[in-house]
């Protein structure tokens, strides 16, 4: 059976088998679950149907979240973006509300997939459904796409984390965008080498992000993590389809990624005891939303 | 490798916010409730570390809550579980502690649940994505993996708790 352990490995199987990523992911996913390759297929298509259903959720709701700290911004972004105004672009563009209108989702409690994570959910769905929007990138080939995704994300997930609880903001926003950096690389018809090469670069400008929500709750930062995380994502896709490589291979990458995260205090991983969390106003928060100061 | 299957990474499908407060705590929740063949009358929860610091701003309580009444990840009853709770008659209590002695991980939650006359006291802890793991049941240490998908009645079968209590209290 096919074990794959590293981006070196990933790439060499893709090369052995003349397949893509995604296709080596649903290869693994067949032989592994005992699965048929159409079945695995539904289930993932499953989950794009969820992710849009978010995404049109999202984006027409201005309410606020229950804590009152979020809510509304997908719908400015999204009137902002069709007046033409944006400056980022019509791809970064749509893909900022696509996420923003997940996240909020995600904040009220609404149904989501996490892509790894919850915190996460708004990166990949704004990447994918912005590249359909673009330039019709057809459903059957986003679904492959989140057999890349995975397939990333497995690996990443298996060396270092995924968890802002574990690892901090960089293993939960930087594994997304760095996943959705990927994904893009091979929707665009790139190389498994140059998907694995932006899910580095990409992985390398979060590194050492800490995870600092406040009151604890998914909202502050991490909607607007997840907002720029598309950002990155494209740019990070865009260098690697230019032919620009990563100094430091993937691997590496994700073992500095495990590094920073041991090396990280407490209470800058997901106990809302440091960083934004700490802050004044992110103190004020807390204690109107609980009534219990810390 | 905890992580095996595509669908650790893309999924579950969940209510938010978390998914390693919320999703993989609903699983730990349900997986008691198949141990336990029903929902627990009285259950005493302690949350650890980051469970104890962030699980009002997660709904982390109601993720359980909801699990231990049967709930699935992606049951939007689950914003509602406290209320739940109470319309089942199911009474809890929890407590704080800043780290697990038998289980080390950030995301680690012990929870006593009895019905009737079984009680069992299982050990869970939230991996990330979704993703959990049971590492005790009563006194013995296991390692069980919870993906959201997984047919938790088949994995919760091989344990007898109740049969287990049953022969100590004779
Ligand atoms: S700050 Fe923490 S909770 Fe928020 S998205 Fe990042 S890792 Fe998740």
């Amino acid at each position: 059976m096919m074990e794959i352990q590293t981006m070196k490995e990933l790439n060499e199987a893709c090369q052995r088998e003349e397949k893509s990523i995604g296709e080596i992911m649903l290869m693994m996913e067949a032989e592994k679950s005992g699965r048929d390759q159409q079945a695995i297929i539904s289930m993932m298509e499953e989950r794009l149907i969820k992710m849009k259903e978010a995404v049109d959720n999202g984006i027409k709701d201005a309410t606020t979240a229950p804590s009152g700290i979020s809510g509304g911004d997908a719908v400015k972004m999204n009137d902002y973006v069709q007046q033409g105004k944006s400056l980022s672009g019509s791809y970064i563009s749509n893909a900022m509300s696509f996420s923003l209108a997940t996240s909020e989702s995600n904040a009220r409690m609404g149904v989501i997939v996490a892509t790894p994570t919850a915190g996460a959910a708004g990166i990949l769905p704004g990447v994918l459904f912005s590249l359909h929007k673009n330039d019709g990138t057809p459903y059957k080939d986003l679904v492959m796409g989140l057999f890349t995704a995975s397939m990333l994300g497995l690996v990443i997930a298996n060396r270092s984390f995924i968890s802002g609880a574990a690892g901090g903001c960089q293993a939960e926003v930087g594994s997304a965008t760095a996943m959705a950096a990927g994904t893009i690389v091979e929707l665009k018809g790139g190389t498994p080498l140059q998907a694995v090469n932006a899910t580095a670069i990409a992985m390398k400008s979060l590194l050492g992000l800490v995870c600092d929500p406040v009151a604890g709750l998914v909202e502050v930062p991490c909607i607007k993590r997840n907002v720029i995380g598309t950002s990155i994502a494209f740019s990070a896709a865009d260098m690697s389809l230019a032919g620009i490589e990563s100094r430091i291979p993937c691997d590496e990458v994700i073992e500095a990624m495990y590094k920073v995260g041991n090396d990280m205090p407490r209470t800058l991983r997901e106990t809302a005891l440091g960083g934004l969390a700490m802050t004044e106003t992110g103190k004020r928060v807390k204690e109107r939303l609980f009534c219990r100061k810390s | 490798m905890e992580f095996q299957s595509c669908f650790d990474i893309i999924g579950p499908i969940m209510v938010g916010p978390s998914s390693s407060h919320t999703a993989g705590v609903v699983s730990i929740g349900k997986f008691i409730h198949e141990l336990l063949g029903d929902y627990p009358k009285e259950v005493k929860i302690v949350f650890y570390d980051s469970f104890a610091e962030t699980y009002q701003g997660h709904g982390t309580d109601k993720a359980l809550l909801g699990g231990l009444l049967g709930m699935d990840t992606d049951d939007s009853r689950i914003k509602n579980s406290l209320e739940w709770a109470k319309e089942n008659g199911m009474q809890y209590e929890i407590e704080f502690e800043s780290c697990c002695e038998y289980f080390d991980h950030p995301n680690t939650t012990i929870v006593t649940a009895k019905r009737g006359d079984c009680v069992v006291k299982v050990g869970g802890a939230s991996l990330g994505g979704g993703l959990s793991k049971i590492f005790m049941i009563d006194d013995d240490m296991v390692a069980i993996r919870l993906s959201a998908g997984d047919d938790f009645s088949a994995l919760a079968s091989s344990y007898h708790p109740r049969k287990k209590v049953m022969d100590k209290a004779i």
